[in-house]
């Protein structure tokens, strides 16, 4: 919308010889001063002054009816005292509709024009203060939104780099979890690898006290722990039984652990004479030594624990990853200059219009819903595409869902300043182009903005 | 607007994925061979007649002679009568003479029972009888055996009927298959005295496919009347070109049918039309002329049943140099062009128009089916329609844009989505809730609304227009006696039995101001689907069993359309108490629907050739008395260029009907839509159909006299030029403005032939004179459209354009007076209300502007008239003028004044100003 601003028109009496000349404004009296001749102001010809608007066109450029309709690029200045001045087309002037609210265009034809540019003169104050009282309310209101505009933006800003050291912290827990995940794979390896060794070899190791002794040495650490004699040493009674621990420290002579040199005065003995103990029997065990295996067992619970750890964690790690890129998304938008648009991010506003129900998300999509629930896109967010001096007043949906004679849908969304953020109105004027008129308070321009505007008026 | 439709939706997405192009499914419309009746008539080959005149059943009253006809081969006895019609027509009629049960013969198209002259004969013997047709020398031949009429003029044979043995007439007949009774009263129907001691022999009357049953696609056409087709062939001594027989998306000349199929006349809503094609589509005029450079005729086959037309030729296989060659040798034949009608039911009634000028032509056939209405002023300024404005708001913008962008318009469209759900009459609740609010607002600039209303109705008992029709019986009823039901726009329809007076009547009374609801004085009316349309009918229609009171639908298809757009034209004159003139526009037409209003050419395409070929397809409807026509401006399906657009208009603004059209589907095209360059040329285009305004007005008036086209082929006024014969790429608008606007993509100029060995052309924009009788070659520029003056005359223009003609109502006028070499100029001026039947009650002003010997004078054609107007004449541009020493007014009353003057030297272009004289007063300017 634009704005006229009137200058009051205070050339009394400045020329005594100019008669009034109709339809001209007061800036172009100079042209009219009465003289014998008129030059038509684009120079061309030089007529008679009496030829000045006798209702016959002798200027190229029309200049010289401004007040009648005779030429057919003329223009014709209706001062409308009260209201805006403007110009009308010549052909405009005597057609019998009324075009100047000071019904001077009307001087010689059938219609009776009310003059009425004191009564549009109020209302246009009237609706000029409201669009005012709007604009004050709408910029301090956009005050606010870009106030909470830049908080929220560093509110987001905040959120991202939050998430990025937690998926910092997530990475090193990744990669921690990764270890321990080899680590316990290889452990199992091992146990398995070993399980299988022992199961061939015992017979010939159980012979000797250092090979009996390494095959008890689950680990290969040098030591027989109250474990490693539950996995190998049974009752001679009771093969399936688990020896309790207890018993396993006694075999161990009281202690939790005991060493070759140990083991060759004690429990080798008691092994060899086999009176109450024995190894457990491979030839049973080599069914399946893995599966049943306590220790192989144990090694398996811990990779598998391991693995699921790490899975957690990593999934933890991609859903920040993912929340990360839609914030970085987001943040990419333009939101415009002071991110006052970005409020309207996560929102979404209805609005009935016949039959159909469409709903508006800023940045996001356009669709219509009609009364049997149907849904239909009606494009997805696309780009800001105003005029380049104001880029953020067009906002174009594009993709939307396509249309039966090719194409898609598309909605194009165009923002007012209002005092509250609401679809106004939406048209389809022609097939699956939608039109949208959006009202919020960030669109309010300061430009707009023309103090002291029909102040004479 | 349309015949897009769910169902044929589904139609083109078969077509697309068959053939890739838009186009129209073939498939869907029946060929001569899919035709039974066509088929069964078209294997009858030329040879002898087996018709035998009985010269001896001749009975001449003073105006009528009657004869039977017998056929040797089944003994059926027909009744030939033959008419000698004021102004050079004759009429024959040959009907059974006994017919099994009425034969259909066309009410409501003749304006009157054409009025007779005396016949007299000339001589006779057993061979024949030598008739004189009144005063011209021309005489009718009835030869016995063959039978076969000739007429002649002088020792000149002008058209030849039957003279091919192409008479056929399927006489009605029982079913063989019926009860043996029903023989037994056959057996006495022929022991008749009127068929006394002749035992029908039916050697023809062998049933054929197609005869009693005719199966198309998944309709079938039960056929209880049997067999009733019906043929006749003229020969034309003399006629390489023939015309007409509209409606077809054809070249102006029609050519020769031999290796195709005949000219089909059958009302059809076809999607997606082709060009240059014998296929029916919307419209139907029965009328061919036949011209060449010494005799123009015509022919005239009254009959509204499904018909097809062969043409064939001597002369159309052979080459130039075989022309030449023939004619060097002076050998050879004359050449000559045979032509046959084939219709499926009805009598043979035909009415031979002897000419022998095209004026003759067009009078002879508006004597019989009257003219052009006279149009209200304002319709024949710019309508700016498309599919669908949307609501009331909608109209007000598109209002504001044509005044934000200083273009004129007078009428602005509503297409079927205005309604409620397609009840035609009402308005859509929340679109349209305040209609009178928004005509006022239309109203108070001085313009006007057209809202479309269709005749198929919704069935839904909730709708005050079906049950009334309903109760009323005034539905078509179907073969079993139930109202007939088709799919049309509202779903499920019923189709109101507009062939009954009576339904005519109430369907009038339907527009009065208090039963159309939101209805106003400056609403008027658009007939469309009115062939009609049926969505799931074979081939688009109704089938052809149903019945209209006592006639099936076979009879009476082709006038649907006609009578739909009659009982409309009359409801909008009624409503106004008979005061003004209606306005309607119609799809679908017949022979005399140039009565009640305009046409166009229904859904053409946003294509270069749908362009190029609204220019034949209205110079064809405009020589069978159709003037009020026009093509969607810009093409109703697709999309088109901005330089299609354009090109568009700039030929829209000088064809009849000048209205922009678009479909739903396309993106919007107000003028303004296609930047500042392309508004501007539009813009520009618009704004001369408005200063021509008062010429074209005066056209139709004179089409409304006279009978004659407005926009017309270059032959009708060069009729001895053989170089116009073909020419459809240029018209002439009345006799003075020769137009050749520009149809190509990309061009870069025009050769236009400008016709008359004497004469000169003025080029109206640079005022550039050219001499006739030559091919001039314009280049061309986006903003030119080549229009030609005629020296000789004088066109009266109004240059002030404003936003509607009702606004320039009161303007003054500019006289165009263009020289001949003789230095004489001619033409009219024509000033009434502009939209009210007053000028039939002598309101009006009519002026010969007549310039000669240096002066140039009004004067008074209609003394009788009374009318006064505030327009006077503002100035005057003589082009071809020498320069004047003082130039002298003398008015009514004897004042003489000096008049100031221009000279251009270089163009000899003289300009009055000012002289200021009343437009209807009598008044001289005189050159010194």
């Amino acid at each position: 919308m634009r704005f006229y601003v009137f200058i009051a028109s205070v050339f009394c009496c400045a020329f005594a010889d100019s008669r009034k000349i109709r339809g001209i404004s007061s800036s172009y009296k100079r042209f009219y001063r009465e003289r014998k001749s008129f030059l038509c102001i684009d120079g061309s010809k030089l007529i008679p002054f009496e030829q000045v608007n006798d209702d016959y066109c002798d200027c190229e450029d029309g200049s010289d009816e401004p007040g009648t309709s005779a030429c057919p690029r003329g223009r014709f200045y209706c001062t409308n005292l009260g209201f805006r001045p403007h110009y009308i087309p010549s052909s405009r002037v005597n057609d019998g509709i009324c075009d100047c609210c000071d019904a001077s265009d009307e001087y010689n034809s059938h219609i009776r024009c009310q003059k009425t540019c004191w009564n549009l003169g109020q209302r246009e104050r009237a609706y000029v203060e409201g669009q005012m009282r709007t604009l004050d309310e709408g910029l301090r209101l956009k005050q606010q939104l870009i106030e909470e505009g830049v908080l929220l933006w560093r509110e987001k800003q905040a959120q991202l780099r939050e998430l990025q050291q937690k998926a910092e912290d997530l990475h090193l827990k990744v990669e921690e979890h990764k270890k321990r995940k080899h680590q316990a794979d290889q452990h199992k390896e091992q146990t398995l690898k070993t399980l299988q060794a022992g199961g061939a070899g015992s017979r010939q190791h159980n012979n000797t006290a250092s090979g009996l002794f390494q095959f008890l040495d689950n680990n290969k650490d040098g030591s027989i722990t109250v474990d490693e004699v539950q996995a190998r040493v049974v009752t001679i009674h009771d093969e399936k039984r688990l020896l309790s621990e207890n018993e396993a420290v006694a075999l161990l002579g009281g202690g939790r652990q005991m060493d070759l040199t140990m083991f060759r005065h004690t429990l080798w003995d008691t092994l060899t004479k086999g009176d109450n103990v024995k190894i457990r029997d491979t030839n049973a065990a080599l069914d399946s030594p893995v599966v049943e295996d306590p220790l192989l067992m144990a090694a398996d619970r811990a990779a598998k624990w391991e693995a699921t750890n790490l899975k957690k964690v990593e999934e933890a790690y991609e859903t920040v990853n993912m929340e990360i890129s839609d914030l970085q998304q987001k943040l990419a938008i333009d939101y415009g200059t002071d991110w006052e648009f970005l409020f309207l991010n996560s929102q979404c506003y209805k609005l009935q219009v016949y039959e159909y129900t469409y709903t508006l998300c800023p940045f996001n999509q356009v669709t219509q819903e009609n009364t049997a629930g149907t849904q239909v896109s009606l494009g997805t967010w696309g780009m800001w595409a105003g005029e380049p001096k104001n880029q953020y007043s067009q906002m174009v949906y594009e993709n939307g869902e396509p249309c039966w004679q090719g194409g898609s849908r598309t909605a194009t969304v165009t923002l007012t300043c209002g005092t509250e953020t609401a679809l106004r109105s939406v048209k389809e004027p022609s097939k699956c182009q939608y039109i949208m008129d959006f009202q919020t308070p960030v669109a309010c321009q300061p430009v707009l903005k023309q103090r002291g505007i029909h102040s004479e008026l | 607007m349309a015949s897009f439709t769910e169902r044929m939706a589904f139609v083109l997405v078969m077509a697309l994925c068959l053939s890739g192009a838009l186009a129209v499914d073939r498939g869907n419309f029946k060929t001569c061979d899919q035709s039974a009746f066509c088929k069964r008539q078209r294997a009858l080959k030329p040879g002898e007649s087996p018709y035998r005149a009985l010269l001896e059943t001749m009975e001449l009253t003073n105006t009528r002679l009657t004869l039977q006809l017998i056929n040797d081969n089944n003994k059926v006895r027909l009744l030939l009568e033959l008419y000698r019609l004021q102004g050079n027509i004759t009429r024959v009629k040959i009907n059974e003479l006994k017919p099994l049960k009425p034969r259909f013969e066309v009410p409501d198209v003749l304006v009157r029972e054409p009025p007779t002259e005396p016949l007299s004969l000339l001589s006779q013997d057993e061979n024949g009888v030598v008739l004189s047709l009144g005063a011209e020398s021309q005489r009718v031949i009835v030869s016995a055996r063959p039978f076969r009429l000739d007429i002649m003029e002088g020792r000149d044979v002008l058209m030849s009927l039957n003279s091919r043995g192409l008479l056929a007439f399927e006489h009605l007949r029982m079913r063989k298959d019926t009860s043996q009774a029903d023989s037994e009263a056959e057996k006495k129907e022929e022991v008749d005295p009127a068929n006394p001691a002749e035992t029908t022999k039916d050697e023809d009357d062998k049933d054929e496919d197609g005869m009693w049953e005719e199966t198309f696609k998944s309709h079938t056409d039960g056929k209880p009347n049997g067999p009733s087709a019906i043929s006749l062939d003229f020969s034309l001594p003399g006629v390489e070109h023939v015309y007409g027989i509209p409606e077809h998306a054809e070249t102006l000349r029609l050519k020769t049918t031999d290796n195709g199929d005949p000219y089909r006349l059958y009302n059809l809503d076809v999607f997606q039309y082709e060009l240059f094609n014998p296929m029916a589509l919307y419209g139907a005029v029965p009328v061919m002329l036949a011209h060449n450079s010494q005799r123009t005729t015509g022919i005239f086959w009254l009959n509204a049943a499904e018909t097809w037309v062969d043409i064939s030729s001597n002369t159309a296989g052979k080459t130039v140099f075989g022309k030449m060659l023939d004619y060097v040798q002076g050998s050879s034949e004359t050449p000559q062009t045979d032509v046959r009608w084939i219709s499926e039911s009805g009598i043979i009634d035909v009415f031979i128009m002897l000419g022998p000028t095209p004026k003759d032509v067009f009078s002879q056939y508006a004597s019989l089916t009257g003219t052009q209405s006279f149009p209200p002023l304002s319709s024949l300024a710019y309508h700016q329609c498309r599919w669908n404005y949307n609501d009331q708001e909608d109209v007000k913008l598109v209002d504001a844009g044509f005044d934000e962008h200083d273009i004129p318009y007078d009428f602005i469209w509503l297409d079927i989505e205005h309604t409620d759900g397609k009840r035609y009459f009402t308005w859509d609740p929340h679109k349209f809730a305040t209609p009178k609010e928004m005509l006022q607002g239309i109203m108070d600039k001085k313009r006007k609304m057209v809202a479309i209303v269709d005749p198929h109705i919704k069935v839904d008992s909730n709708y005050k227009i079906h049950n009334e029709i309903r109760s009323r019986g005034f539905y078509i009823k179907n073969k079993d006696g139930g109202d007939y039901e088709g799919w049309c726009w509202p779903g499920s329809a019923g189709y109101p039995d507009f062939t009954c007076a009576d339904m005519r009547s109430w369907w009038a009374s339907m527009f009065a101001y208090d039963q159309y609801g939101g209805s106003m004085e400056n609403l008027y009316t658009w007939n469309d689907m009115n062939e009609p349309s049926v969505f799931n009918g074979p081939e688009v229609t109704m089938h052809k069993d149903a019945m209209h009171g006592a006639w099936e639908h076979r009879d009476v298809h082709n006038l649907y359309g006609f009578y739909v757009q009659m009982a409309t034209a009359e409801g909008l004159i009624q409503r106004s108490g008979g005061v003004e003139r209606p306005f309607v526009l119609t799809r679908a037409f017949f022979a005399g629907s140039q009565r009640y209003g305009a046409v166009w050419t229904g859904d053409n395409a946003a294509e270069w050739d749908h362009l190029k070929i609204s220019i034949p397809m209205c110079l064809s409807l405009g020589l069978v008395g159709i003037s009020f026509c026009g093509a969607d401006v810009g093409g109703f399906f697709k999309s088109p260029s901005s330089e299609l657009l354009v090109r568009w208009y700039q030929t829209g603004a000088y064809q009849p009907f000048f209205r922009a059209h678009a479909h739903l589907d396309t993106p919007r095209r107000e003028p303004w839509l296609f930047g500042p360059e392309n508004t501007a040329l539009i813009r520009e285009a618009v704004r001369q159909r408005y200063t021509l305004l008062p010429y074209w007005y005066l056209q139709f008036y004179q089409a409304h006299c006279t009978g004659q086209p407005v926009m017309r082929p270059l032959w009708v006024e060069y009729p001895q030029d053989p170089a116009t014969f073909a020419i459809d790429d240029e018209f002439l608008i009345g006799t003075d403005l020769l137009v050749h606007p520009v149809t190509e993509e990309g061009a870069r100029g025009v050769t236009a032939y400008l016709p008359g060995k004497n004469e000169v052309w003025f080029d109206v924009n640079t005022f550039q004179k050219h001499n006739g009788a030559q091919n001039l070659y314009i280049p061309v520029t986006m903003s030119s459209i080549p229009v030609f003056q005629r020296g000789g005359s004088i066109i009266p223009r109004k240059l002030r354009v404003r936003r509607s003609s009702t606004c320039m109502e009161h303007d003054p006028y500019t006289l165009f007076v263009a020289l001949n070499p003789q230095r004489t100029a001619e033409g009219e001026l024509y000033i009434d209300d502009g939209h009210t039947f007053n000028y039939e009650k002598k309101e009006f002003i009519h002026r010969k502007l007549f310039f000669a010997n240096n002066i140039l004078s009004s004067i008074n054609l209609a003394p009788d008239a009374k009318f006064s107007t505030q327009s006077w004449i503002e100035r005057v541009i003589i082009l071809g003028a020498s320069k004047p020493s003082k130039v002298t007014l003398q008015t009514a009353d004897g004042q003489e004044s000096q008049l100031e003057f221009e000279f251009d030297s270089s163009m000899s272009v003289l300009t009055l100003r000012k002289p200021g004289m009343n437009a209807g007063e009598d008044w001289k300017v005189m050159l010194q």
